[in-house]
């Protein structure tokens, strides 16, 4: 049987975006600002530092890694530069009483 | 022209595999296949025998004795061996024939098909592979904590046999976020999936559906308020979700569900799940086992409710897929690898891949629903909302 592609990329692909702490390349989607597909390869996922720290979490299941925050944080960043696209074409959330002139100081700071 | 928009979209239903997974299928609770009586397990598409000999190994071979077809379900375990009811030809757990009482010799060709097994924790596992190879080494099933373990319950444990459904249904339920709530009840508000290698996760936080009365709702007790799930396949069939109910009084119960499967042929199976729970201070096992009964029951609902859906159902390979459902091509990627040959297992299929749901949007129309149906059922009842 033939593997077939999720029919959501079609109108909409995979990016790749690399992790600013390790340097792994990563393949990523993002649907919305809060819903984001990974696809690693073993490279990726030989360089990445949080797995190579992390240990098992108590109970059956604990042996899986739950995903690495560095990476989460360099495709969040990716997609509020531009880099990566976000299906979902409602703007980020920010703070209402947030002024938009003050963005640029702000959003580093 | 007709825009894309205007094309009736098509369902390609595909046939089923002709071949069955590779991995380790639990077949059971070992209570209730090592009585010293032959068993019979319709699966693979072929009839086996359980059976386990006087030295307590459990065995599995298939049924059909090689001499003359007689079925050795039907026979008697005598010693290790299972003895055919037609002329008590006495066989191994090995495979081979050991014995026919009335011959000088056993013929040189006297080996059956037998499979390798495995007991842990309670429960009886089966190896299948097409290719007729000894287990891998990365199908590794985790150890219950729970197990044999005074502080908790007993295993509780359900079987139904699904007919006219491949187990590729049961499977996809692992991505398919929504239908928890519309077919268990259950209001997920985090849900992620991660596949690597021969492991398919789930984690999931979840709320109790207000509109639908849970068991553990009822009388004077503490509410249930939800649950946090981590739940996780290794390999094709065999899957543990590590659960912990939440109550008003802000008392937990950490919970273990198994949910398993096996093919009786491409287009039945036997679902199997279990559940356990870690019985809470100043319970005795008949009450926490009374517990874990009455939650295992409401699941029953649910499987139920999931099988009626497949009952009824086409298998479609070409789902049409919105933003918010969850990763069910990738999915059934990485379920491909248990039906090739392992030579033939792709890195794509066992490559990490992680797929968290934005719940915002399906947790907004849900709340909305739960809230027009107690109103609804208010007015019916007449009470004020
Ligand atoms: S058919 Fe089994 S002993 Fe003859
Ligand atoms: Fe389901």
């Amino acid at each position: 049987m033939a593997v077939r592609p999720d029919v959501r990329l079609d109108d909409a692909p995979m990016q790749p975006v690399s992790c600013g702490t390790c340097g792994a390349v990563v393949e990523a989607r993002k649907s919305s600002w809060d819903q984001t597909s990974i696809q690693w390869n073993d490279d990726a996922l030989a360089a990445c530092m949080e797995r190579r720290a992390s240990s098992p979490r108590p109970g059956p299941n604990g042996a899986t890694f739950t995903g690495c925050a560095a990476l989460r944080d360099a495709i969040r960043e990716a997609a509020v530069r531009g880099l990566l696209d976000v299906v979902d074409d409602e703007p980020l959330k920010t703070n209402p009483d947030h002024h938009p002139d003050q963005y640029d100081t702000e959003v580093h700071a | 022209m007709t825009a894309v928009g205007d094309e009736v979209r098509h369902i390609e239903s595909g046939p089923p595999p002709t071949r069955f997974a590779r991995g380790w299928h639990c077949l059971g609770l070992v209570r209730d296949f090592d009585d010293g009586k032959p068993h019979q397990v319709n699966a693979f598409g072929q009839k086996l025998v359980v059976f386990a000999g006087e030295d307590g190994a459990i065995n599995v071979l298939d049924a059909y004795c090689r001499h003359m077809g007689g079925d050795l379900s039907q026979g008697e375990v005598k010693g290790n061996e299972i003895a055919c009811p037609f002329h008590d030809w006495r066989w191994g757990g090995d495979g081979r024939c050991k014995q026919i009482p009335y011959a000088r010799r056993v013929p040189l060709r006297a080996r059956t098909a037998a499979w390798p097994t495995m007991t842990q924790d309670g429960m009886l596992f089966v190896w299948n592979d097409p290719e007729g190879n000894p287990p891998t080494e990365d199908a590794v099933i985790p150890r219950i904590e729970g197990y044999d373990n005074p502080e908790w319950t007993d295993w509780v444990w359900y079987t139904t046999r699904i007919e006219g459904s491949n187990c590729r249904e049961i499977v996809d339920n692992v991505v398919d976020m929504a239908h928890f709530f519309y077919v268990h009840f259950t209001f997920p508000t985090y849900f992620k999936n991660i596949f690597e290698g021969t492991v398919a996760t789930q984690l999931m936080t979840g709320q109790g559906r207000e509109d639908v009365a849970r068991p553990q709702n009822s009388g004077n007790g503490p509410k249930s308020t939800g649950t946090t799930s981590t739940a996780a396949y290794y390999g094709p069939s065999f899957m543990i979700d590590d659960v912990t109910y939440h109550y008003s009084d802000g008392n937990d119960m950490p919970t273990t569900l198994i949910n398993c499967h096996y093919p009786i042929d491409a287009n039945s199976f036997v679902l199997q799940y279990g559940i356990m729970t870690k019985k809470p201070a100043g319970v005795d096992d008949e009450a926490a086992t009374a517990t874990a009964r009455k939650l295992g029951d409401f699941i029953r609902i649910g499987f139920e409710q999931d099988v009626q859906i497949w009952r009824n159902k086409a298998r479609i390979e070409n789902p049409l897929l919105c933003e918010e459902d969850g990763p069910v091509y990738q999915l059934r990627r990485w379920y491909e690898q248990f039906y090739v040959d392992v030579a033939d297992v792709k890195p794509e299929m066992t490559d990490r891949f992680e797929f968290e749901i934005d719940t915002t949007k399906p947790n907004e129309a849900w709340r909305h629903e739960v809230e027009q149906n107690i109103a609804k059922r208010a007015a019916a009842s007449g009470q004020p909302v």
